[in-house]
């Protein structure tokens, strides 16, 4: 449809389409209205010259005699200049006298009551109007009957049909004009809140996400709540944004503030040994700062919409054996049993190897965080699942949802966490040192940035998986069983 | 009569010596003298000396026409053109209602140029048939009549003197007759619409006795012999030369009425050469074509532009009343209706040979 792109158009294109249907009906019917007052006045002339001819034709001489009046003839030709025919015919159809033998017009309903008929006839190439009367000779003895048969070309009929119609046209045309200014300033009227709320939006300040505060039409007010829950929305977002971005700073300035503090510790001695203790330390604090910044850096582009990756089909059996085969020696280091558990066939889902291992990297660096001694990696064939289960302390049923939430770590989880390092219930390690116990000496009781599950939820998202938080098992305490169904794939990759 | 026709135009033809008189007609032919050729042929009831300077005018503007004229009386032209609908390019006759037949039946074509746009309206007919001269209908009137008699200046007049002294002058009075000539038909048909005391007159030139001739020539020459006296509805363009070579002549323009007769030229449909024919048309309705028609003095210039003597506008201030030219209109087909000849000439005769017949 043409101007679908205006409302204006649109609304104009519908109300004149009708319009000018009906316009052009009107206008059929004035030309045949014309066209019939024109045909009626003038067939009066067609009356008058044959009743002038008729009241001079008498019998004569043993025959129908006519003493022709030139004023029956004249009276038929007006301005225009028609031609003008005419015929005087016997009862036996034979032609008194004439300047043409006009045909007759056979009727079924003539009679003498209604002597005329007038009819369009094409005669020798010209269009003409015939009008024939039937008529007796109103004499004593000779009652003979006759027709008179005149005709005349249509050039007067022509020009005053044109003359009325022309006027109907006028008139209509003025009708036609008024028609359409009332109807550009009906929908300029109509359409005038529609302006309003689009100045009213545009001269807002941009920053601001206040409700909208205006009256409206009713199909507007809609619109403008509709508009104002978006808003109420953005706030949200913005307000998560703005605590994320607190969190992040706030995050990357503790182990600055550590590596400052470390490094200043060390300048005041002068021993080579614990310069190299202090640049221990600090290299294990920068590797974690790093870590988050990394972790920062893939969860903002995870919550960026335009970010669509191709979707390919990947094995989850390889995919999880990798990342065992990858972080079975830092777990070793730290004491924790890691795990796998995939069948030997492959599992095809759509998704992107990285994101996947960055999923498994997450979850196995929380498993091992949080205390976990032993954590398994697994694989489901079907349906396809990828899982990573601890025997940690696990997340109460009404803490999960939180937990997907950036920057969020559970309280309890923390004090369980402060509980064990204080009872001094380190994981085994084969240095007899409790790492987590060692490093958190100079940060927040807690350590992890709180992203782990965040970004695992934001790669659940993209790839369309359902992400399922549950404890591992039955036991004290009850573990964590991290879990992602996934559709199987249709072997041809999508994007998310 | 058929021929006494024939014998006037063999009269004519030994006159004039004109060197194509194989046929009943005068042809005159203009040479093209350039190329390219324009070929134009006239078909025409117009006698060669009334029309020859106004070819020869146009052919000396135009020399690459081929002009070919031919003259025919008025009903041999009605009769050929309708036999041979395709060989002329244009129509010229004053013969009016046939003129007038010939167009409402189709047979003409418009010509639109801005000369016969701008042809006053009452002069032209659906700009297919075109009047361009105007030739009072007169009286000639023999001087000594009017010193004995007192001035012979209308109709009236006329009725007057005939009944008072219709004995005295039996025999010398001329005027068409009505059965054999087409012409004097048709004055007689115009002049019965015009006043019902035609048919007085008709009675008293019957009382008198009027000679009934078919031509114009036929009156003038007895007039100019003193055959007669009085001669009653001469074609005025006819008459003017030999009245200003005979000082005891004396020519009338009626004061009460006077018909005026227009020659009609049309480009018929099947012209061969319409192009040529409406270029002859446009300067015949031209200033220039009227001018040579006033300079010439026989048929009365008709365009409006044009004053002086030999026009329309002079005749006119003449007789600001009482020019009767015929109107270009159906009224004309009137005149040929069978029944209404048969009537008006029947009733002609009855008034002309007086009351003894009506009671036989």
């Amino acid at each position: 449809m043409i101007g679908s792109d205006s409302l204006n158009r649109r609304l104009l294109t519908w109300l004149l389409l009708p319009m000018a249907v009906v316009g052009a009906l009107v206008l059929w019917q004035a030309w045949l209205d014309a066209h019939r007052t024109a045909d009626r006045a003038f067939d009066r002339l067609l009356e008058a010259s044959t009743l002038a001819i008729a009241e001079q034709t008498q019998w004569q001489e043993n025959r129908l005699w006519l003493d022709l009046p030139p004023a029956a003839l004249e009276m038929l030709a007006t301005q225009h200049d028609e031609r003008v025919f005419y015929s005087l015919v016997d009862a036996q159809g034979k032609v008194v006298t004439g300047n043409a033998d006009l045909p007759g017009i056979s009727r079924t309903t003539g009679t003498i009551d209604a002597p005329l008929t007038f009819r369009n006839i094409e005669w020798n190439g010209m269009p003409l109007r015939l009008g024939v009367r039937k008529a007796r000779l109103e004499n004593w003895s000779v009652r003979e009957a006759y027709e008179v048969r005149v005709a005349h070309t249509r050039e007067g009929r022509d020009a005053l049909t044109w003359k009325l119609f022309r006027q109907s046209l006028a008139y209509l045309l003025a009708l036609a004009a008024l028609s359409i200014v009332a109807l550009l300033v009906a929908i300029r009227l109509a359409l005038a809140p529609l302006t309003r709320l689009r100045r009213h939006i545009r001269a807002r300040d941009p920053r601001t996400l206040t409700p909208l505060e205006l009256s409206l039409p009713r199909e507007l007010a809609e619109l403008r709540d509709t508009l104002n829950e978006l808003l109420a929305r953005m706030r949200r977002v913005k307000a998560n944004q703005e605590r994320f971005i607190g969190d992040a700073s706030h995050q990357l300035r503790t182990p600055m503030a550590g590596l400052s503090a470390r490094a200043e510790l060390a300048l005041r001695q002068n021993n080579p040994e614990a310069w190299r203790e202090a640049l221990l330390a600090m290299q294990d604090t920068s590797q974690k700062a790093s870590r988050l910044a990394v972790q920062l850096l893939s969860l903002t582009r995870l919550g960026n919409p335009e970010y669509q990756p191709e979707l390919v089909p990947t094995d989850l059996t390889n995919v999880a054996r990798e990342a065992v085969k990858e972080h079975w020696p830092s777990c070793q280091r730290q004491g924790v049993d890691l795990g796998l558990e995939a069948p030997d066939i492959p599992v095809k889902v759509d998704a992107q190897d990285w994101q996947l291992a960055e999923v498994l990297a997450n979850l196995i660096d929380n498993a091992c965080r949080y205390g976990a001694h032993q954590v398994t990696v697994g694989v489901d064939a079907n349906p396809p699942a990828l899982w990573v289960k601890d025997d940690g302390p696990g997340i109460p049923a009404e803490q999960r949802l939180l937990m997907l939430r950036p920057f969020h770590r559970g309280s309890v989880l923390a004090e369980g966490f402060n509980r064990k390092t204080a009872e001094g219930s380190c994981p085994k390690t084969a240095e007899g040192s409790c790492p987590k116990t060692a490093e958190g000496s100079s940060l927040p009781s807690v350590e992890g940035s709180g992203l782990g599950l965040a970004i695992v939820d934001g790669i659940a998202r993209s790839l369309g998986a359902q992400l399922v938080l549950e404890d591992a098992s039955d036991a004290q305490p009850p573990g964590l069983s991290v879990e992602l169904h996934f559709s199987p794939s249709t072997g041809s990759g999508r994007t998310s | 009569m058929r021929l006494r026709s024939l014998s006037a135009v063999v009269t004519l033809i030994a006159s004039l010596a004109w060197p194509f008189t194989a046929s009943a007609f005068d042809q005159l032919h203009l040479p093209a003298e350039r190329e390219p050729v324009a070929p134009l042929v006239i078909h025409a009831a117009l006698d060669l000396p009334y029309v020859r300077p106004l070819l020869e005018d146009f052919h000396r503007r135009n020399p690459q026409y081929d002009i070919t004229y031919r003259n025919f009386a008025t009903l041999e032209l009605d009769e050929r053109f309708l036999a041979a609908p395709d060989e002329a390019d244009l129509m010229i006759s004053s013969a009016m209602p046939w003129q007038y037949r010939l167009a409402n039946d189709g047979y003409a074509q418009a010509v639109d140029t801005p000369v016969t746009r701008r042809w006053p309206a009452e002069a032209k007919w659906r700009q297919e048939l075109f009047a361009f001269s105007f030739e009072p209908v007169i009286m000639v009137i023999n001087r000594a009549v009017i010193e004995r008699y007192g001035p012979v200046d209308s109709h009236a007049d006329l009725l007057d003197l005939l009944r008072r002294h219709g004995d005295e002058l039996r025999g010398k009075v001329v005027t068409y007759d009505p059965v054999a000539s087409g012409a004097g038909y048709t004055y007689a048909i115009e002049e019965s619409r015009l006043s019902p005391q035609y048919w007085d007159l008709i009675a008293a030139l019957g009382h008198a006795d009027a000679a009934l001739v078919n031509t114009t020539g036929a009156m003038m020459e007895g007039l100019k012999d003193g055959r007669y006296l009085i001669g009653y509805n001469l074609l005025g363009s006819y008459v003017r030369q030999d009245i200003d070579a005979h000082p005891d002549l004396e020519w009338r323009i009626p004061d009460d009425y006077a018909l005026v007769i227009q020659r009609l030229a049309f480009v018929p449909r099947q012209a061969p050469h319409p192009i040529n024919a409406k270029h002859f048309l446009d300067y015949l309705l031209s200033v220039n074509g009227q001018g040579i028609l006033a300079k010439e003095g026989h048929l009365g210039a008709l365009h409006p532009e044009l004053d002086g003597p030999g026009t329309a506008n002079a005749l006119y201030r003449l007789r600001p009343e009482g020019l009767r030219p015929t109107p270009l209109g159906p009224g004309l087909l009137t005149t040929l209706d069978d029944l209404k000849r048969r009537a008006l000439l029947s009733r002609w005769q009855r008034e002309f040979s007086g009351p003894q017949t009506l009671f036989p």
